[in-house]
């Protein structure tokens, strides 16, 4: 049987996008259509868990084989599926709510076990399909539907979050730039281990301050300052700079081994080929009998 | 005496737990029955620990109140327990190494003085063998076979060498001679049955049902009393093809597990109430996507932390109710170690066949006593069941939610050609794709909670302990049935036919027919619970409109005990 190869026809479905017109999630969507179409995955091979959003309604726009899961919760979702069977390739789509916000607890232990998934999140910097209040990410100061007063706490910075919890691979991009966003999501999806892709990804109804413009006049590529992404006190030096946005890869380490590979049980394979159809409990009822 | 009763107490980090498997071991490779009862404090050390084994060649299946043996380490062993003592008692104590004021608390019986530290020092030139001098003189007392308490020493001490073997075995010699030259012994010993049984607690049982089930993945973050589920299952992974995931908290223990599950894994999480309580919105979650999953909720007094390391049955409604919006849950409450063994395999045979979660609600009295019961058999077989069949057709139209007679659709499985499908957290189409189409979500709720008819037939039904007939019937569920059926043991031992006892183990869904088949035939009935709120009491009314004529409550954070209930028993004679 000749596998059925991931590309635009076998993602297709039915349902159209109910983002707003000019969403960020557009260019996302695109790219991550784009990447998967050139990483030729077999279909049934690939497994995308969506967080709850707007990022995660793209559930019902990519024909996969897909989990919807709760807010804050797809990456223990992700690992559940990585480590029952490991043959599968794994992508979290998420927000920066469901990510950094109610799952964060969930993202750095993820980051530290070095789960082979790669999580990309559609960082918009608000709250899109709860109408607009503040995000994890949200600038201080910001007034929103629940922080009239301004927003108090600070944002919360993915990459150097990821950089202190030992994540492998770290990169972050902008979905405005389609090309640029699926060279992207591609290495993640390559990188063996956990890999974190931030997107920022204008939201054209309820951010007014960090639109298309706003990031097309901060963003830089990694790549045009000469960055190579084996540094990690110079990436932890980028990352911190709120006001010249570097795009492109933060951090890259192939010498990481994934959780999976550190479990003596998955060597000779998935768990889920290795039910056991026959079992003696002999030996355990012996230590108490 | 029919029954033995042997209890230690002392401090955390004594050791206390660990001597008392070793004695209840004894017991049983006599042939004997036991039951071992352990308490301790929510702290590492000090504090005040006992265990107690109980132990007769007739079944047994609680602990008991009245002590034949203290091996009493520090003063609040006494203190504590004087009402558990008689003049049949005997104190075995160090006096020269304890300070026990025994003036002040002048407890009933003989004392053996016991030189335990000291025979100790000497034998093996460390402290640590008191317990086993200590062991060694509970022998010589309770006419056991001291070579049989050597083998034990021999398996205990395995990975220690002969050395250590040797000397601990010396001791526990010296204390048996020891309490024979000051006339404590027994004149015979007792013979030597063989018998094939194995001494389990809850924990333990569950976790080796599951292996044998072939458990694949489980999930949890530590909390009593779930954590030993955890060890004995993370201890195993040396052996079996499972994978266990000690996680970031209990949100992300049941999420992980459903997503093992939903790559075809068979999957099982385990807590107590309060870890439970951060895990209901996957509870949920695996209800709308229709994934097996088994859980292990281990009941302690709450609420909050409560009491961590003690019992009770309050957390029924709970995981009755838990999970927000409508779809089908299994839960049993197993009764005792067998029960929890065949119990744990049918939940996983359960929630596969009907792509559903199954709730085994235990609590810290059966969870962390142990029971010897018949050894099970050796070798188990499973077969998969519920899932699509492997050749799917090629035109792309799999339906993973398709409307069925009985409400269980096809399950495909990542990795398997033609079966992809969203597992949907919203409501959704048979394909998985979101909806809020009302037809479509009415047709769809109906479908899963039809699942719940097909399956019932396979439970548990509510059993009948004891005479068919008797003057009281007691109604129990999960581990109160160990304490009722002393209780019905011991009172019709007396008085036949005075006492049975139902014992329901399936609590959702509910047999109400056949509870009302039961409780229909009784003459009194009497609710037993561990809770305030008669949370099992009132689903059974809810279920078949039956009135309870009594009741026996217990929220302190202990088990019942037999004598108790016997005691009420009394009490009540007469009034009906």
């Amino acid at each position: 049987m000749i596998p059925i190869l991931t590309n635009d026809t076998t993602l297709h479905t039915p349902i159209f996008p109910t983002w707003c017109p000019g969403c960020g999630d557009f260019g996302i969507w695109g790219a991550i259509k784009k990447a998967l179409t050139e990483l030729q995955i077999p279909e049934e091979k690939l497994v995308i868990v969506f967080d709850i959003g707007c990022s995660g309604n793209m559930a019902d726009f990519l024909r996969v084989y897909g989990f919807h899961s709760l807010h804050g919760r797809a990456v223990p979702i992700a690992e559940g599926i990585k480590m029952a069977n490991h043959g599968l390739k794994v992508l979290v789509i998420g927000g920066d709510g469901g990510i950094y916000g109610e799952g964060m607890g969930h993202f750095i232990a993820a980051c530290r076990g070095n789960h082979d998934i790669t999580l990309l999140v559609h960082n918009n910097q608000t709250y899109g399909l709860t109408k607009g209040q503040a995000s994890p990410t949200t600038t201080k100061g910001v007034k929103t539907g629940s922080t009239p007063q301004g927003l108090i706490e600070s944002p919360v910075n993915p990459i150097t979050l990821a950089l202190s919890a030992h994540a492998g691979w770290i990169g972050r991009s902008y979905a405005g730039n389609i090309p640029f966003t699926t060279e992207l999501i591609k290495k993640a999806m390559t990188h063996e281990g956990f890999a974190l892709l931030d997107v920022f990804q204008p939201c054209v109804t309820f951010n007014k301050l960090n639109t298309h413009l706003w990031f097309q006049e901060h963003v830089y590529t990694l790549d045009s300052v000469g960055y190579v992404p084996n540094d990690q006190n110079k990436a932890w030096q980028i990352a911190r700079d709120d006001d010249q946005l570097a795009v492109g890869v933060f951090w890259d380490n192939a010498q990481q081994v994934p959780y999976h590979k550190q479990v003596p049980q998955l060597k000779q394979g998935p768990l889920v080929g290795q039910l056991a159809s026959s079992v003696n409990i002999s030996s355990l009822q012996n230590d108490v009998s | 005496m029919s029954t033995l009763n042997w209890k230690i107490a002392g401090r955390a980090g004594e050791g206390i737990a660990v001597t008392g498997m070793i004695f209840a071991k004894t017991c049983m490779r006599h042939g004997m029955h036991c039951f071992t009862y352990g308490e301790y404090p929510s702290l590492i050390r000090g504090g005040h620990n006992t265990m107690q084994v109980s132990a007769s060649h007739d079944p047994i299946s609680c602990q008991q109140r009245a002590v034949h043996i203290m091996i009493a380490l520090n003063d609040e062993a006494i203190a504590q327990h004087l009402d558990e003592f008689s003049d049949a008692t005997v104190h075995i104590i160090d006096k020269k190494a304890t300070k026990i004021d025994w003036e002040t608390h002048a407890p009933k019986g003989r004392v053996l003085d016991l030189p335990m530290h000291t025979i100790s020092l000497e034998t093996t030139g460390s402290t640590l063998a008191e317990n086993m001098v200590a062991l060694g003189a509970s022998c010589a007392v309770l006419c056991l076979d001291l070579s049989v308490l050597y083998s034990i020493i021999e398996e205990a001490f395995v990975k220690k060498g002969s050395d250590v073997i040797e000397k601990n075995k010396q001791a526990a010699q010296k204390g048996f001679e020891y309490a024979k030259e000051q006339s404590f012994a027994c004149l015979s010993t007792l013979p030597v049955f063989a018998k094939p049984q194995v001494l389990l607690t809850g924990n333990e049982v569950i976790g080796l049902a599951a292996l044998s089930a072939g458990i694949q993945f489980y999930a949890a973050y530590p909390m009593t009393p779930a954590s030993s589920l955890l060890e004995y299952l993370a201890k195993a992974q040396d052996t079996y093809p499972l994978v266990v995931k000690h996680a970031e908290d209990e949100i992300s223990a049941i999420n992980q597990a459903i997503g093992a599950s939903f790559a075809g894994a068979r999957a099982m999480v385990g807590t107590s109430g309060g870890g439970f309580a951060l895990m209901v919105e996957g509870v949920s979650l695996a209800g709308i996507t229709e994934l097996p999953l088994v859980v292990m909720e281990g009941q302690r007094p709450g609420p909050a932390t409560g009491l961590p390391t003690w019992t009770c049955q309050a957390d029924l409604e709970f995981v009755l109710h838990a999970g927000h919006g409508e779809f089908p849950k299994i839960v049993v409450a197993p009764g005792d170690i067998t029960e929890s063994f065949f119990t744990t395999r049918l939940a996983f045979e359960v929630a596969e066949t009907f792509h559903t979660q199954v709730y085994i609600l235990g609590d810290k009295f059966l969870l962390e006593s142990a029971q010897s019961v018949p050894r099970f058999q050796d070798t188990w077989t499973n077969t998969r069941s519920g899932f699509a069949p492997e050749n799917l057709p090629e035109n792309n139209i799999f339906q993973r939610y398709a409307y069925t007679e009985n409400g269980v659709s096809p399950r495909s499985v990542p990795g398997q050609p033609h079966g992809l499908y969203l597992a949907n957290s919203y409501e959704h189409d048979e394909h998985g794709y979101a909806t809020e189409d009302s037809t479509t979500t009415q047709k769809m709720v109906e479908k899963r909670l039809k699942k719940l008819e097909a399956l019932q037939p396979l439970l548990p039904k509510p059993l009948l302990l004891g005479p068919e007939k008797a003057d009281l019937t007691f109604v129990c569920w999960g581990s109160t049935k160990l304490v009722l059926e002393e209780v019905a043991r011991q009172a019709n031992a007396v008085q036949p036919k005075s006492v049975n006892v139902i014992h329901i183990q399936t609590l959702m869904p509910f047999h109400t027919k056949e509870f009302q088949a039961l409780a229909h035939n009784a003459s009194r009935l009497i609710m037993v619970e561990g809770n305030a709120t008669r949370q099992c009491e009132r689903l059974i009314y809810a279920h078949t409109g039956i009135v309870m004529q009594d009741r026996i409550n217990k929220y302190d954070g202990r088990p019942f005990y037999a004598e108790d209930v016997l005691t009420w028993i009394d009490h009540h004679k007469g009034i009906a």
